[in-house]
């Protein structure tokens, strides 16, 4: 059974329930005050009968009393009655009725409790037709005064009270019950919002979202689904993009390995199959050479990258100016040999992180830049501060790179100009370590770059604090409107 | 003369390829990106491209479908060992495809293969005083049907194409027989020995120690 008709089935009884109780006490209540008040005055009323009726026996003599009739005594107080109304009587000490006025006889139980402590009861009883309320006294002279009172009103009006109320309540309940239908439909209907969208993204449709524009606690469970399924979605994306990326990677491997083994396996097939000159034997020796050379640069560079992921990073404080010094010495050699000129200026301040891993990311790009730049050229290493951590550009003068091509540099094999690359024993994986090492800090780079006029790289590094791990907050914690969370693009190239 | 393109930036393949074709006789040209390939393509008669895919500013796909608008023949040259781009290039209209690393003999075969079907080759094959009907696969010797096995003619067929080449046990056993040569049987020796007898070869089909035959002339 559906929720909304079990909260239904629930509800609506118990409302009928209290709805029956308050209204039957209320009548009841009623009841009993309009047959108190009848009491009430069938007392008086007893009361100045029994008040006359003494009355008027005292004034007589008790010659007089013989000769008048108790009749005509009591007819000069007291009115004839309709018998429908009631009745009044006078009974003697044994039960002889001394006076009637009309012909209602009621039976009831009254005489037997009146004694000289008790001297009046009251009663209702029925003549089977109507209902009265019958009072009793005793007299001084030792009489029985009975009047009595028709209450069948009293009585029906309790009837049609309760029929009216029944009537009064069956719509209130009707009324009561499609209102908290119409509610539990409305709340419902959201739950039932909120279940196909799991269903959705059960089927793998990740940009399901919600659209419940309540406050109450479905509009929250429905902010809380649309955060759930945005960072289901985000890592989704991620997940794929990282695959995608891996089989790239894989393809782009597959074609750099076998190029080089294509040549070696050509060339050896060659010399043993073919009675070669000298000089042409030689050519093919070389080739198989410069390609198994080629095969190496692409091994230690890989294993380089995977050790690199593999890698845990101690974060530590390195001095700007001291780093740089080191990587200095490092590549005065190489570019002592290309004739190009070193220019370090730095800003003094701190870097965070892997000094191994750091250096070799800013010997790659320096190196890079070595074999972008002619003979004479400079290229300029500057340290600087900036808010938020420490940053360093490694700028230089060579040919510089198209628009089109910046955003692919860095991906694993890309090489701009192959056949220069493979004369510099480029494998096309330095951008690549680099990327993943600055990844792995948590950093972001940037490259600049115009062609003919050289190409400007820089890396930012963070301070520790803003290295934490990124974080997708939940929709009501900070008050923020359930919507994508912000992803932190925490590198300008991919 | 039968004249092939050869389209690959990596100069050491390029160089390889066009080296061993020109030994097997044929014309080579090579360009090194999408864009040269065309121009050659427009300017001179090609019988055969030989085309890598990729290639930097046209891709090799780009060249194939522009070769196909002026009829030349094309086999692509693939590192990718990928099925996709296998099926992508054939049914672009390649005729075969080649995937690196390969072996010369095989690249040779498929290269004589294609120009055959294009009947770019001589029907006929001479050979000393051997000559040979590749239409009705029948052998003359001095005008005289020699009677040979279909193996035996397929190795005959072998050696005239890899004149001078070193040819070994398992490139003899794998393009004659097909399948993996296991090193075991004298089975290639002993068509190799019928083959010479049946036509008085024993001069010109020499052994090479440890390695196979090779056909002199």
């Amino acid at each position: 059974m559906k929720l909304s008709w079990k909260l239904f089935f629930i509800t609506t009884p118990i409302f009928i329930l209290l709805l029956t109780l308050f209204g039957t006490w209320m009548i009841q209540e009623n009841f009993q005050n309009s047959m108190d008040r009848e009491k009430e005055q069938c007392m008086v009323e007893n009361q100045m009968f029994q008040n006359s009726y003494e009355l008027t026996q005292n004034t007589l003599t008790s010659a007089q009393r013989e000769e008048i009739p108790l009749q005509k005594l009591v007819e000069k107080f007291y009115r004839r009655q309709n018998a429908q109304d009631g009745n009044a009587r006078i009974l003697s000490g044994d039960g002889t009725v001394l006076y009637r006025d009309n012909g209602l006889e009621l039976t009831h139980h009254i005489m037997e409790q009146l004694d000289d402590t008790h001297n009046a009861g009251c009663e209702i009883v029925s003549d089977g037709k109507n209902r009265y309320v019958v009072v009793m006294c005793l007299s001084t002279s030792g009489e029985y005064i009975e009047t009595a009172k028709n209450v069948t009103g009293v009585f029906e009006d309790r009837m049609r009270m309760y029929s009216r109320y029944q009537t009064g309540a069956f719509l209130m309940a009707v009324f009561a019950g499609g209102i908290i239908l119409l509610i539990l439909f409305a709340v419902m209907r959201n739950m039932q919002k909120l279940s196909r969208a799991t269903q959705q993204f059960a089927r793998g449709q990740y940009d399901t979202g919600v659209q419940i524009r309540s406050r109450d606690e479905i509009g929250r469970l429905a902010a809380d689904f649309n955060w759930m399924a945005n960072a289901m979605k985000m890592q989704m994306e991620q997940l794929r993009s990282e695959v995608s990326r891996q089989e790239e990677f894989t393809a782009a491997f597959a074609h750099e390995l076998k190029t080089p083994l294509t040549s070696i396996i050509g060339y050896a097939d060659t010399i043993r199959q073919m009675e070669l000159s000298k000089q042409e034997t030689d050519m093919c020796a070389d080739y198989i050479y410069r390609q198994g050379k080629r095969l190496q640069a692409l091994s230690y560079k890989l294993l380089e990258m995977t050790l690199a992921g593999q890698q845990e990073i101690a974060f530590r404080e390195i001095r700007a100016a001291d780093f740089l010094e080191d990587i200095k010495k490092t590549v005065s050699v190489p570019l002592e040999e290309s004739g190009l000129t070193l220019k370090v200026r730095v800003q003094d301040g701190v870097l965070y992180g892997d000094r191994e891993l750091l250096s070799s990311v800013f010997i790659n790009l320096i190196d890079n830049a070595r074999k972008a730049t002619e003979t004479g050229g400079t290229i300029r290493v500057s340290g600087r501060r900036v808010p938020g951590g420490y940053c360093i550009s490694v700028e230089d003068e060579g040919r510089g790179i198209s628009p089109e091509e910046l955003p692919k540099i860095a991906e694993p094999f890309y090489m701009v100009d192959k056949s220069r690359a493979r004369k510099e024993g480029g494998a096309g994986l330095g951008l690549a370590l680099c990327r993943k090492i600055i990844e792995m800090h948590q950093g972001s780079w940037q490259f600049e770059s115009e062609p003919g006029k050289g190409l400007r790289v820089t890396v930012l590094l963070g301070l520790p604090e803003t290295t934490g791990r990124r974080r997708i907050r939940r929709p009501h914690q900070d008050r923020a409107e359930p919507g994508m969370p912000k992803k932190r693009r925490s590198r300008k190239i991919h | 003369m039968i004249k092939i393109l050869i389209v690959e930036d990596e100069e050491p393949i390029a160089n390889l390829i066009r080296m061993n074709l020109v030994k097997a006789g044929y014309q080579c040209e090579t360009a090194s990106d999408g864009e040269t390939a065309a121009d050659l393509i427009q300017e001179g008669r090609y019988d055969l491209i030989l085309l890598d895919i990729m290639l930097p500013k046209l891709s090799g796909y780009e060249v194939l479908e522009y070769a196909k608008t002026v009829d030349i023949p094309v086999i692509f040259l693939t590192a990718m060992g990928d099925t996709q781009q296998k099926v992508k290039g054939l049914k672009l209209g390649a005729e075969d495809y080649i995937a690196k690393p390969f072996e010369i003999a095989e690249l040779l075969a498929r290269v004589e293969t294609v120009l055959r079907r294009y009947k770019k080759t001589e029907r006929n094959l001479k050979f000393l005083n051997i000559e040979i009907d590749t239409d009705s696969r029948t052998v003359t010797q001095d005008g005289q049907t020699a009677e040979l096995t279909t193996k035996e003619y397929e190795l005959l067929l072998l050696f005239l194409r890899n004149k001078n080449r070193a040819l070994y046990r398992e490139t003899i056993y794998e393009s004659v027989w097909g399948g993996e040569y296991t090193g075991t049987g004298r089975t290639v020796d002993l068509h190799v020995q019928r083959l010479k007898k049946k036509l008085r070869l024993e001069e010109h089909i020499r052994t090479i120690y440890k390695v196979g035959y090779r056909l002199e002339c």
